[in-house]
């Protein structure tokens, strides 16, 4: 491998003012997080029904795109498939970007924010039959594993890089399936209880992971003025339809199991309760319905602008399908006795987005866009630019990606 | 070694909510506005359900209090990752705020729904009204530990009367009890030792059908109640 990356320029006036504006917003993400710190958790919509909010929902969607753009990587590095090489390294740079934001994601959602290192004292102060501890092992390893092994590609030591990605890749499985059996495992919330949830996360990470990586390397190599093969992004594209079918026959099958059984209260609640809306269209309709009928229509499946807005739709879909488990899900009332439960305690769980919540949720975006631009600044991502002209490198493309998911 | 265990006799109980407001008392547990009631932001270690069944001719309502079940295997001690909540001895689940990182697993875990996150800080007054502060000459401290916003509390057998009491060497269940058994008025909680076959509470259990909560979990609480 010979030196084929460079980072960008990043002098351009559209880069700093990207930087600025992901700075702002980090920076009221941060009073958010102050304020609620001091306030208690009382500023989030959260309660005694539903006890995860927002963070929860930010940390396992980007464990999964973490998780999914890490094994993308893989192509290359491990199975040597030399045409997805341009965009391996950024791929790699992007699942420890977005690690980093799941664990910070799960810290601040802690009542106590700064007794986070508990969670990482492995078999001492740790139990280990809860999942929370297992996946204290799992988050920590995959964080130094992914820079280990970005380290070895920017080193370009190709023995240690292919191993490197074995772990990483096996690893980055387990991460998964590990935040999958967080939820799965607990047989108190019917709407999470069940064995496939890890399998589920898994090819949900692989999904939007893939979706991302298309979303972003079109916007990073189109801003910083770069030309991308369409081969490339029409073989991801042709990928992602496959996560996309394996996704959904994950769901139906959860859905199914949950139906079949006599006490299917939890599957109704979910495939037609008050919050359904969200699954049928946020879910189903984001996820699987608009991204096939875009991407097995032969007259749009080879055009970058369908393939980004099919991606991009993955993405947002994505992001619902983890906010419907953690909140909705959650709002499920349990059974404590036969009959109907009268009162508060019977009813569905009531979530508000407040102001806290919010800015802390795009903070922790901003956080990531404005470490991935300055990554591109600094490391050694990119492939060199090809055409004449110098760059007029206006990097507005991750951040611009990152705010719209936020938004959404 | 005892195992503390409580009955519940649904056939007494007339949905008073004493015992409730006897807990919340005994243990500085805060107060919610009315608000913070129906989105379940308010702590309540002990709380009294109502389940109906049926409609108006023929119609059933049941009254259920419900404190924590003290599991024999208690899915929150299970899941907990900083073993902030463990099983004592004598069979009690107890949760350690010192330990406690505010991770709301067990929350999320626990089938019966008893267990608070501590949403605000917690008021030095009592009843939290900033109008009445507490005269510690009269009250003495608070028996509970004083805990911050954050962490994750729920009932706990009134674990300091039977410490002091047993130190003390009263007999726990009859001049020693929690204080929501202290506080009902119809004597339809009993508290004692499941172990001890004289005891009143295995008095009861042994002539009297009794029935746990969620049987089906496989939880094996410690709370058992008697049929209406």
């Amino acid at each position: 491998m010979s030196s084929e990356f460079v980072p960008i320029e990043g002098k351009s006036r559209g880069y700093w003012f990207a930087v600025a504006v992901v700075a702002a917003v980090l920076l009221f993400g941060f009073i958010c997080f102050g304020v609620s710190y001091v306030e208690g958790h009382q500023l989030f919509g959260g309660s005694n029904v539903i006890p995860w909010g927002m963070p929860i929902v930010l940390a396992i969607y980007f464990i999964g795109l973490s998780a999914g753009s890490l094994i993308l990587s893989s192509l290359t590095y491990v199975f040597g498939k030399v045409e997805y090489k341009p965009i391996a390294r950024m791929a790699v740079f992007l699942a420890i970007v977005l690690i980093f934001g799941a664990m910070i994601s799960i810290a601040v959602d802690l009542g106590r924010p700064e007794k986070f290192w508990r969670l990482f004292m492995f078999f001492y102060l740790n139990n280990m039959t809860s999942m929370f501890a297992i996946n204290g092992i799992l988050y920590g390893g995959y964080f130094v594993i992914s820079i280990l092994y970005f380290g070895v590609i920017l080193a370009q030591q190709q023995m240690l890089t292919r191993i490197m990605g074995i772990i990483a890749v096996c690893w980055a499985v387990l991460v998964h399936m590990g935040t999958g059996a967080i939820f799965g495992f607990v047989e108190a919330r019917e709407a999470w209880f069940s064995p496939i949830k890890p399998l589920e996360f898994l090819s949900a990470a692989l999904t939007s992971g893939m979706a991302l990586l298309i979303v972003v390397t079109i916007a990073t190599f189109k801003l910083s003025g770069r030309d991308i093969k369409k081969e490339i992004i029409s073989s991801l594209a042709r990928m992602l339809v496959v996560f996309i079918i394996i996704l959904f026959v994950l769901i139906a099958v959860d859905k199914l199991t949950h139906l079949y059984a006599p006490a299917r209260g939890a599957a109704l609640y979910m495939l037609a309760g008050p919050y359904s809306w969200i699954f049928w269209f946020l879910q189903i309709g984001l996820v699987v319905v608009i991204p096939l009928v875009i991407l097995c229509n032969p007259r749009w499946r080879n055009s970058i602008g369908a393939i980004v807005l099919a991606s991009l739709s993955v993405v947002i879909g994505v992001f619902f399908e983890r906010y419907y488990l953690v909140i909705p899900c959650a709002a499920y009332p349990m059974a404590f006795y036969p009959g109907k439960v009268e009162g508060v305690y019977g009813a569905v769980g009531y979530f508000p987005l407040s102001i806290a919540e919010f800015g802390l949720s795009i903070g922790i975006f901003a956080m990531l866009a404005l470490m991935f631009i300055l990554g591109l600044r600094y490391l050694d991502t990119l492939p060199p630019v090809e055409a004449k002209e110098p760059a007029t490198a206006s990097l507005e493309g991750p951040a611009a990606a990152s705010e719209q998911t936020s938004v959404a | 070694m005892a195992r503390w265990g409580m009955v519940i006799d649904l056939d007494k109980c007339t949905g008073c909510q004493a015992c409730t407001i006897a807990c919340k008392e005994e243990n500085n547990v805060p107060f919610g506005s009315p608000y913070e009631n129906i989105r379940r932001l308010a702590p309540y270690w002990n709380k009294v359900i109502a389940a109906s069944e049926g409609e108006y001719p023929s119609l059933n309502i049941e009254m259920i209090p419900m404190p924590c079940m003290h599991c024999d295997n208690p899915p929150c001690v299970q899941v907990c990752p900083a073993k902030a909540t463990y099983l004592r001895e004598d069979g009690i689940v107890v949760q350690n705020f010192r330990r406690c990182i505010g991770c709301k697993y067990c929350i999320a875990a626990c089938p019966y729904g008893v267990r608070n996150h501590n949403y605000k800080e917690q008021e030095e007054h009592p009843y939290n009204r900033p109008d009445s502060p507490p005269d510690r000459s009269v009250i003495g401290p608070w028996p509970f530990p004083h805990r911050t916003h954050g962490v994750v509390e729920k009932c706990t057998f009134c674990f300091h009367r039977i410490d002091e009491g047993i130190k003390e060497g009263k007999r726990i269940g009859i001049d020693v009890v929690p204080a929501c058994v202290e506080a009902c008025p119809t004597e339809a909680r009993v508290f004692g030792d499941l172990k001890d076959p004289n005891s009143h509470v295995s008095r009861l259990l042994a002539t009297r059908g009794s029935f746990v909560l969620r049987e089906k979990m496989g939880t094996r609480p410690k709370v058992h109640y008697l049929h209406k």
